[in-house]
């Protein structure tokens, strides 16, 4: 069904209490700080890249390893492989599970791909982050708290989405990463022309998930061209 | 509902898709990390055991797995607490002159800097130097003063009382006593000012003694013949732990006259005085003594939590 939520699944949910500093260096934690680890692999590379985000927001924990994997979900290597593997790392096993449950919960209920065809041919990311946290934030260069639209979509569909979404409000592209990706999709970071404008950030998600379902045909009333 | 999802929601709606959706999952459930249950061990050997039973030290605490039982380092913490407590506690301004005693302080001039700097807290300042010379008698046998040192509280508890009683324990014994002195931010050595100013045979200082694990409250008596200043530590005797669960203050005043009597015999203190000679009495509570019981601080429910790693502490320390 049109823009129906295809909600991610959580392929595992591991912890390490007490994690080795060599493997705490080479996955970008920092020994002198970080203890404990929590991993999660996920069939949705983004979505889940907004729920690690979502962890930081609800406990003091930092993301310091966040890889989509090549291919996508659907050429996997491993039953538990998923297309992301994504490290929460924490003083004490206990930030872990605070930030495991904001986590999981965001993958349950907020961040998900949408059909964007009725078929799931053509699934589309249009996701408004009202308040970012320091993980995101970081990687876009924005402020903590302010608000980001974050779009994905496959790689026609995503280049005609957000030429729709940048012209249909006051948005500012903060970081644009043209096609191919890991997973070959493309994706799109946009934040208000405004600071702390989230009423850009969604009218423009929205003109983005419009357009891609228009291309993708599934629309009612909306013939491929 | 999230904000991205109303908003897909109302797009479709828009665009014309009716088709009612499925309603949303519910919350997952984070799946608890597995456990690893270790019951406490007692302690094993007997001998540690009988020896837990005559001292409040750390010994014959049993274990769990390769940790201390739970409410080994619930007590543990609370005791530190209080040790941490009697550090930072300060003497008030007013408290010796309240105490009936002649109030002087050292040339420290706050509580920081008497922590860091105990060559200042050796020295009187120069308004508690003229109003010695002007309200304390001098010449006297053996010159009492009170101080906080590094436990106030200790001070403020029993070191009036015990002043009072080794005054009296030297009077008993013949010997002068001059006015009582008390002193704000003190270290030993001050004794050694004050004596010299007051032209005493014998200083002895009452302080509170460096907190250990749960004892904020213990006090110390160091007491030196023919106090100067430059007398060393060698040339001073002291006794520690003057509290309830150690030496109760009634013994250790007997014990501290009857060590001034043997000062002033001998002429002399510190690793010269013959301790051989020193007049014991049985007053002196030289002889057995019951064993002393750890002081419980906080209770553990030992109702065994999901870590399962609390339980009752090993050892027979619960009593």
């Amino acid at each position: 069904m049109i823009l129906e939520p295809i909600v991610p699944t959580v392929l595992a949910v591991r912890r390490l209490p007490a994690a080795s500093p060599a493997l705490l260096a080479a996955y970008g934690a920092d020994p002198a700080r970080h203890v404990s680890l929590g991993l999660v692999t996920c069939d949705q590379d983004d979505a889940t890249y907004v729920a690690l985000d979502e962890a930081t927001k609800h406990a003091p924990v930092d993301v310091v390893f966040a890889r989509s994997f090549y291919a996508g979900a659907a050429h996997a290597s491993g039953r538990l492989s998923g297309e992301i593997l994504g490290v929460l790392a924490a003083a004490e096993p206990q930030a872990i599970e605070d930030g495991l449950e904001a986590l999981l919960r965001c993958l349950a209920h907020d961040a998900c791909f949408y059909d964007a065809d009725g078929k799931r041919g053509v699934t589309v990311f249009p996701h408004v982050i009202g308040s970012l946290g320091h993980y995101l934030a970081a990687e876009a260069g924005l402020a903590v708290g302010e608000p980001m639209a974050y779009l994905v979509a496959p790689p026609l569909e995503a280049t005609i989405g957000l030429d729709a979404a940048l012209k249909a409000a006051a948005v500012r592209a903060v970081r644009i990463v043209a096609p191919p990706t890991e997973t070959n999709f493309a994706c799109a970071w946009l934040t208000g022309e405004a600071p702390g404008d989230l009423a850009a950030c969604e009218a423009a998600a929205e003109a983005y998930a419009a357009a891609v379902v228009e291309v993708a045909g599934g629309g009612a009333g909306a013939g491929g061209r | 509902m999230s904000r991205t999802r109303a908003l897909m929601t109302a797009l479709r709606a828009r665009l014309g898709a009716a088709e009612p959706l499925a309603p949303p999952p519910p919350l997952p459930r984070v799946e608890a990390p597995p456990a690893r249950v270790y019951t406490p061990r007692r302690e094993a050997s007997r001998f540690a055991a009988e020896a837990a039973r005559h001292t409040t030290a750390l010994v014959g605490i049993g274990h769990v797995g390769t940790r201390y039982a739970t409410d080994v380092v619930l007590q543990f913490q609370a005791e530190l607490a209080v040790a941490h407590a009697a550090v930072a506690a300060e003497l008030p301004d007013d408290w010796a002159e309240a105490q009936g005693m002649v109030p002087v302080r050292s040339r420290v001039a706050d509580h920081r800097e008497f922590l860091l700097r105990p060559d200042l807290g050796r020295r009187l300042d120069d308004a508690s130097l003229a109003r010695l010379r002007q309200r304390a008698p001098r010449g006297a046998d053996v010159q009492i003063i009170v101080a906080d040192g590094l436990s106030a509280v200790a001070c403020q508890g029993a070191g009036k009382a015990l002043a009072e009683a080794l005054r009296a324990a030297c009077q008993a014994r013949g010997l002068t006593v001059g006015a009582l002195v008390g002193a704000k931010f003190a270290r030993v050595w001050l004794e050694d000012e004050i004596g010299q100013e007051l032209d005493a045979r014998v200083a002895a200082i009452l302080l509170g003694e460096r907190p250990g694990l749960g004892t904020g409250d213990g006090l110390s008596a160091y007491l030196v013949y023919a106090p100067r200043i430059g007398k060393t530590d060698g040339d001073r005797n002291m006794m520690s732990n003057i509290h309830a669960r150690g030496t109760p203050p009634a013994q250790a005043a007997a014990r501290l006259a009857a060590l001034a009597q043997a000062m002033i015999a001998q002429g002399t203190s510190g690793v010269t005085l013959d301790l051989a000679q020193v007049d014991g009495g049985a007053e002196l509570g030289v002889g057995y003594r019951a064993p002393q019981v750890r002081q419980r601080l906080v209770e553990h429910g030992g109702g065994g939590g999901a870590g399962g790693a609390g339980g009752a502490g090993g050892g027979g320390r619960r009593r």
